[in-house]
């Protein structure tokens, strides 16, 4: 390829690359405006937003319910999970396909249809705005992507495994808690990250179900941004970025470290 | 490698722990996904009062109601051609990128990670960093000052929506796109370039064909998504592109009229089942 | 008898079973090769054995008791899998400890069988290493002792040389034969490499879409293989077709063959090993006696292999091959040239209900 094309080709890969990442990256320096409305270039710098941040009450107690909620999620999407995706791999059952199929459904279905169908029936159970409503909510789409990530997990292992574990006197339960368990924490803790970052960004359900009595971040996030044109939420959104980069990171590390393990 | 799974019948007398290993998950699906969805159709069927009730009885009235108002015939037609403009933008930028990511032979795991990551940030900060870029004294705005170019309209309007939109997209696609190329043997190439075809020759011949089948799911995808999205066009359209979508938020949110929310969602599931419809035909040629 | 196994049958849904009618027995300390093309059901037969697989009917017996419907893991059966299927999270002596461990051994005990079990297999020096830290052979032998630790009853090998280059395969062959014979240790031995299952075992299975064809020692399945199917897969093999005579001879062609315990009516298949087959040059040959087979033919090919000559022969009765070893002929024929094929008449194997149309 000529010099010039081949030039042209790079300064064309990376205005994409920039275009992809400009957001995230661009929430940075506009966090630390010191100017009361988002504009570029801030005609100041100050950590001024941040400081505000502590103290905007609705933030601070939608970022403590996110996590808790998220947590909650994480903790009950592997416990449902779990059994669901040792049973569609290691039993041989009619219909067993429809219904992987069936359990990853919800992630094909729109979530504003899915938050909007969940409100309708929810609401006549007085669920709407309610923890427990939420979580459920929040539930539906986080299965699918648990019980892909350990279906993937349990059906990667290395060959025969188990069966040895099995001739050597092992009994399933042994097998279970000896070789399987063990050799899918990679897929344990990749789905549970994913379980928590899915529940925590949800937005579109939870703007349905979490209705206005409890505060989600993701959710005054966006009521805010739609009352106030402050650096605020720049503030916001730079922290949980560099939150998700950690988790990525953590998880990064924990397969890395089960890559080694099961090669 | 898969793993040895022992046989049906050698497991036959664990039908009971079979059931109760799935009853959770079939427990959540039934009570907030399966029972929600067949009762929000049902709900297609029903009407509103005025002041918000549901009459009686199940007919037709909803849906011939909006299918009698052409504010929904062209809301429709515009969430399908933006759709349909989103999916084609972000093909066209995500083509390269992906076809370069997967011959880069360093970095090549840290580049994935780059372009699959943005994924995982929450639609609202990543929409909200278009805001700050598009905005009225944001970031591209300012910059095309500096050149002494008036900048157009970009938030508030479709404009803005459709940039938003397809950077949101984009990690999608291109996860499509790379799993479509991971068949791209660049021997094929080589065997073609041996064979006298130039580099648009073997683009055209061999590449593309080849890649064809991760296009068309990652369009599918695109489309799928851009179709039902609700965070950003309400962010970046200002309340000035009614879609879908938002109008579905509108609906149950604001009017509280549930029956037209309900029918509006039947009308983006056979969007859907439409667009899939395509893709299954589409991918039998390509095959 | 040690192991018995009687018309062990298996089916998958509606489809022609894997396995069935089968039926065998062998004695304690005794060598059984499983043999035969990928897809015979010989590994689904050893998985049976093992219980990883359930039979749908038959029965299989250890010791006189029937374990048919026993879970694999009360069975006692050591295993070697065809992956080796070292668990990768332990170390080599977790590995081997696990099945001691599964049966509640004391502490102490374990450690020292598990040294005395990585011992056996020269492995003395590997014990805190993880699986991939090893050589492939060395995972072969760690697999081993993980299997011979616990005891078993019987000894279930599954292709466990198939992973290993040529000249570690024959090592390890005759290692496994060593500690075999050393322990008396009752051992399966899948394989589809016949050289592998004649060079170690006592006798052989050969099996075919699910079901026996033959069993024997080795030189019983070399020397009288029972079907065609047989007497091709165990080596090179020539095939012509015949016309039984009422005199017991064999018409081929324009020749006469005779068998060594012949009869039959009409057609037949006559197989030959091509190094059993002698060439002379055209009219050296007297007529074909009780005890030699001649037959007229034409050099058609010649390919030379270091070791051997390998002759393509035109005769009356069709093509044959034929291979001589290379010393032994000083002046090797040449295409075009007539010769007189020659063999000894028990060197003729006869079927005569198999011919395919």
């Amino acid at each position: 390829m000529p010099k010039i094309s081949r030039g042209f080709h790079a300064l064309c890969i990376a205005s994409i690359m920039t275009f992809l990442l400009a957001p995230v990256i661009l929430v940075f320096p506009i966090s630390f405006s010191a100017d009361a409305y988002v504009a570029w270039p801030p005609s100041a710098w100050s950590t001024r937003w941040y400081v505000a941040l502590l103290h905007n009450e609705e933030m601070v107690t939608a970022f403590r319910n996110s996590l808790i909620i998220a947590a909650c999620v994480t903790a009950i999407t592997l416990i449902v999970a779990m059994p669901a995706a040792v049973a569609l791999t290691r039993w041989n059952f009619l219909g067993r396909d429809a219904l992987t199929s069936l359990f990853t459904a919800p992630l094909l279905l729109p979530s504003i249809v899915l938050g909007l169908a969940i409100l309708v029936i929810f609401a006549g159970y007085g669920l709407v705005g309610s923890w427990p409503g939420v979580i459920i909510g929040h539930l539906v789409i986080t299965l699918p992507y648990a019980l892909r990530v350990l279906i993937t997990g349990l059906s990667t292992m290395p060959a025969f495994v188990e069966d040895a574990a099995g001739t050597l006197g092992a009994d399933p339960w042994r097998v279970f808690r000896r070789i399987t368990l063990p050799l899918m924490t990679p897929a344990l803790v990749a789905s549970a990250a994913l379980a928590f970052i899915v529940s925590f960004d949800e937005v579109v359900i939870s703007l349905f179900i979490a209705g206005t009595q409890l505060k989600l971040l993701p959710v005054s996030l966006y009521h805010y941004v739609e009352s106030w044109t402050d650096p605020l939420v720049a503030a916001v959104s730079a922290l949980l970025v560099l939150g998700t980069l950690g988790i990525v990171l953590i998880v990064e590390r924990a397969i890395g470290f089960g890559k080694a393990v099961s090669k | 490698m898969t793993v040895s799974t022992v046989d049906a019948d050698a497991r036959s007398g664990g039908g009971r722990l079979l059931l109760t290993l799935l009853l959770p998950i079939i427990f959540v699906n039934v009570i907030a996904f399966i029972a929600p969805v067949a009762n929000l159709v049902a709900m297609s069927f029903r009407e509103a009062t005025a002041t918000g009730s549901m009459k009686e009885g199940m007919d037709l009235a909803t849906w011939s109601s909006l299918v009698g108002d052409a504010y929904y015939w062209s809301m429709l037609w515009r969430t399908i051609w933006i759709g349909a403009l989103i999916t084609l933008v972000t093909l066209v930028l995500s083509y390269p990128l992906a076809l370069f990511v997967s011959r880069a032979e360093k970095a090549k795991a840290l580049l994935i990670v780059l372009c699959i990551s943005p994924l995982l940030i929450s639609a609202v900060v990543r929409t909200y960093g278009w805001m700050v870029i598009l905005g009225d004294q944001g970031f591209l705005p300012a910059l095309l000052r500096s050149f002494n170019v008036t900048p157009p309209r970009l938030i508030n309007s479709q404009l803005g929506v459709v940039i938003g939109m397809t950077e949101i997209l984009m990690p999608y696609m291109i996860l499509s796109l790379l799993s479509g190329f991971g068949k791209l043997d660049t021997t094929l190439e080589q065997a073609a370039e041996t064979l006298g075809a130039g580099p648009l020759t073997v683009f055209r011949r061999i590449v593309l064909p080849l890649s064809m089948p991760g296009v068309l799911l990652g369009c599918l995808l695109c489309f799928v998504l851009a179709v039902s999205s609700f965070i950003t066009p309400k962010m970046l359209g200002g309340g000035r592109v009614a879609l879908l979508a938002t109008e579905i938020y509108d609906q149950a949110i604001v009017t509280l009229n549930w029956p037209v929310a309900a029918c509006l969602s039947v009308l983006i599931l056979i969007v859907f089942g439409t667009a899939l419809l395509f893709y299954g035909q589409l991918s039998k040629i390509v095959e | 008898m040690y192991l018995e196994v009687e018309s062990l049958e298996k089916r998958y849904g509606h489809f022609a079973p894997s396995v069935s009618d089968l039926s065998f027995s062998l004695g304690q300390g005794e060598l059984l090769g499983l043999l035969g093309p990928s897809g015979c059901g010989k590994t689904t037969t050893l998985r049976m054995i093992s219980g990883l697989v359930q039979a749908t009917s038959g029965k299989i017996k250890v010791g006189g008791q029937d374990v048919t419907r026993l879970p694999t893991y009360r069975r006692n059966m050591g295993v070697m899998f065809q992956s080796y299927a070292l668990f990768p999270h332990m170390t080599i002596a977790e590995n081997v400890a696990f099945g001691l461990q599964m049966r509640k051994a004391r502490h102490a005990d374990i450690a020292k069988r598990v040294e005395s079990a990585l011992a056996m297999v020269h492995l003395s020096g590997v014990a805190e290493r993880k699986p991939r830290e090893l050589s492939g052979g060395q995972q072969q032998r760690v697999a081993l002792a993980r299997a011979l630790v616990i005891e078993p009853d019987i000894l279930l090998l599954d292709e466990p040389l198939s992973n290993l280059d040529a000249k570690l395969r024959d090592n390890m062959r005759g290692e496994i034969r060593d500690i075999q014979q050393r322990l008396r240790m009752t051992t399966v031995f899948v394989t589809h490499d016949q050289t592998e299952a004649m060079a170690i075992c006592d006798r052989i299975i050969v099996m075919n879409r699910g079901k026996l064809e033959q069993i024997g020692t080795p030189h019983d399945i070399y020397e009288n293989p029972a079907t065609p199917m047989v007497a091709e897969f165990v080596g090179r093999i020539n095939r012509l077709e015949g016309q039984w005579r009422s005199d017991g001879a064999i018409a081929v062609g324009d020749s006469l063959l005779q068998v060594k315990d012949g009869g039959g009516t009409g057609r037949v298949l006559i197989m030959i090993r091509p190094h059993r087959i002698d060439l002379g040059a055209w009219g050296t040959a007297s007529a074909g006696s009780a005890e030699e087979n001649t037959i007229a033919g034409t050099i058609r090919h010649v390919t030379y292999v270091g070791d051997t000559f390998q002759y393509e022969v035109a005769t009356t009765g069709g093509l044959l091959q034929v291979e001589k070893a290379t010393s032994s002929m000083a002046d090797p024929f040449q295409p075009g040239d007539a010769v007189t094929l020659r063999w000894k008449t028990r060197d003729t194997l006869t079927f005569s209900t198999e011919i395919a149309g």
